[in-house]
């Protein structure tokens, strides 16, 4: 079955050189966290400098399982563009990882209004173009 | 204690010798004014400013404005100084969003204790209703939240903002009516404002059964977009009486920032935006020598009615996570416990940052508000935000010298 995949004309990110492994690594349905290998701290999002005391280069990036909570939601009835036409409403939420860290996502495969503040969620991915792999989060189980 | 911050006294013993005060304010039509450009508004209202001081323009020579979200400009500032047709010996152009209009004043004030100016007129002007494009508005939400890690999300600005409302219902158990009740008193307020774009009543019934645009937040949660100019202007209280100048003046007796994060991801908690907010009060009410109790009327940025009850929680004005109980009690009325925004604010008089917050405390403090008067006020404070409750600026004012 060969389905013409619809032009995706909403924003993508633009990838910096300090943020291109995790993209990359999001290619490959992989979620990669960097933490200071000087302090073991995680950090998000990725800088090229850590954002503690020991402003390190020495970044490493760590695969995660990919688990969290949602620490906040809010179920949007109006996107920011004409782009999101015909897609509200959809969730966006602040999800605090396993690993300490948050990120900014949508909850998908559920019923908006069936999200709720500590739901725990799993990362899934969203291949958006042939480039461009979106993390996004369901509710696990 | 916030006497012994580092900072404190030298700033208290500079503002009790310099007397730096504001002499003048002007404001333009506010609405939806499709035949003026953002440059015209940032003339018309210095020049209002300027008379209303009653000095003359060649008087002014310092510069403070901000940025455009419909003209962009490299050097606002500057590019406005030649459209006007003035030349400055300080200028500067503030941009920290939404705490811009308060830190302009702290900008001015410092210019003038530091020698670089006299008279510094700080203006804010743009036609962000008629002359923004959905790509301006795109735009903006892009640069405030993460291009790559937000931003591809499809986040909207009332988005970010409910994001933070949400967990705030949440960590306090507050209601949507508490958010609600924030929007009904602005409402009230603008009813007395001249120039103010929304008046009709508004009951918190409106705003709850009003379209939603973020849950949990509807359209009344949300600040309007207008058209418009607003100034002041910052000089001594000597150089006030050396031009002459016949209006009562308002006294500036502290200033303060706090930064929590800028984008939301960073946020750990809601703590980070009280300390941030905490600081910048800690540091202005410090330097002032006050206590919140000792303030009259506070003007508070209103973008959404979530900022609001940070901020009244955040200064110290109610225990944290009262601000809601406190603003549908109707205790932020003129007439009440603290009255908040009585021009209207951002959620019913027009958008143009604080700058409108800047003017009304004046106007409070001069005793020149009207049949919005509050009676007798002696100390204000004004507070910005900007970002998603993230950059924050607090000054006190008084209609005496500091003591």
């Amino acid at each position: 079955m060969s389905e013409e995949k619809k032009a995706y004309n909403k924003p993508l990110p633009e990838f910096r050189p300090e943020t291109k492994p995790f993209w990359e690594a999001a290619r490959e349905h992989k979620l990669v966290i960097p933490r200071s290998r000087e302090t073991g701290e995680f950090f998000f999002y990725p800088r090229a400098l850590s954002p503690g005391g020991d402003m390190s280069e020495d970044i490493e990036w760590v695969e995660s399982e990919g688990r969290g909570k949602v620490w906040t939601f809010s179920i949007h009835h109006m996107g920011p563009s004409k782009a999101y036409k015909g897609e509200p409403p959809y969730v966006v939420a602040l999800i605090e990882m396993d690993e300490g860290v948050k990120m900014m996502s949508n909850v998908v495969d559920v019923d908006p209004n069936e999200v709720t503040i500590g739901m725990e969620v799993q990362v899934v991915f969203d291949d958006v173009t042939d480039e461009v792999t979106l993390p996004k989060f369901k509710p696990a189980g | 204690m916030s006497e012994n911050l580092p900072g404190i006294q030298e700033t208290r013993e500079l503002l009790k010798k310099k007397k730096v005060v504001i002499a003048g304010v002007g404001e333009t039509e506010q609405g939806k004014i499709p035949d003026k450009s953002s440059f015209h508004f940032l003339s018309e209202a210095s020049k209002l400013a300027i008379e209303d001081a009653g000095i003359k323009k060649d008087d002014v020579d310092g510069l403070v404005t901000a940025f455009s979200l419909v003209e962009h400009t490299f050097m606002h500032c500057t590019t406005f100084a030649d459209y006007f047709g003035m030349n400055p010996r300080f200028f500067s152009s503030v941009a920290v969003g939404g705490a811009t209009a308060v830190w302009m004043v702290a900008e001015a004030a410092m210019a003038i204790a530091s020698g670089q100016s006299e008279v510094v007129l700080c203006v804010r002007g743009d036609n962000t209703l008629s002359g923004i494009s959905s790509s301006g508005m795109l735009a903006l939400i892009r640069e405030m939240c993460h291009a790559e890690f937000e931003f591809p999300y499809g986040l909207t600005t009332p988005g970010g903002y409910a994001l933070a409302a949400q967990r705030y219902l949440h960590d306090w158990g507050a209601r949507r009516e508490h958010l609600a009740a924030v929007a009904v008193t602005m409402r009230k307020h603008a009813a007395d404002k001249e120039n103010a774009m929304n008046k009709d009543p508004l009951s918190i019934e409106d705003v709850l059964s009003s379209r939603v645009i973020a849950e949990p937040l509807t359209k009344y949660d949300c600040s309007i977009i207008s058209d418009g100019g607003a100034a002041f202007i910052v000089t001594t209280e000597d150089k006030a009486k050396e031009l002459g100048i016949e209006n009562d003046l308002a006294y500036l007796w502290g200033m303060g920032q706090g930064y929590s994060h800028q984008y939301l991801t960073t946020l750990e908690n809601l703590d980070q935006i009280y300390n941030a907010v905490e600081r910048s009060g800690e540091k202005a009410f410090g330097t002032a020598g006050i206590k919140p109790d000792d303030v009259d009327i506070a003007f508070l940025y209103d973008c959404f009615t979530i900022t609001v009850l940070l901020e009244l929680e955040g200064l110290g004005f109610v225990p944290k996570g009262d601000g809601g109980a406190f603003a549908l009690e109707g205790r932020m009325e003129i007439g009440k416990d603290l009255p908040v925004n009585t021009h209207g604010g951002l959620l019913s008089q027009a958008h143009l940052g604080a700058m409108h917050h800047v003017v009304e405390a004046t106007l409070q403090l001069r005793g020149d508000a009207g049949c919005r008067q509050v009676e007798d006020p002696e100390v204000a404070v004004v507070h910005g935000n900007g970002g998603i409750v993230s950059a924050h600026s607090t000054v006190v004012l008084g209609n005496q010298p500091i003591n």
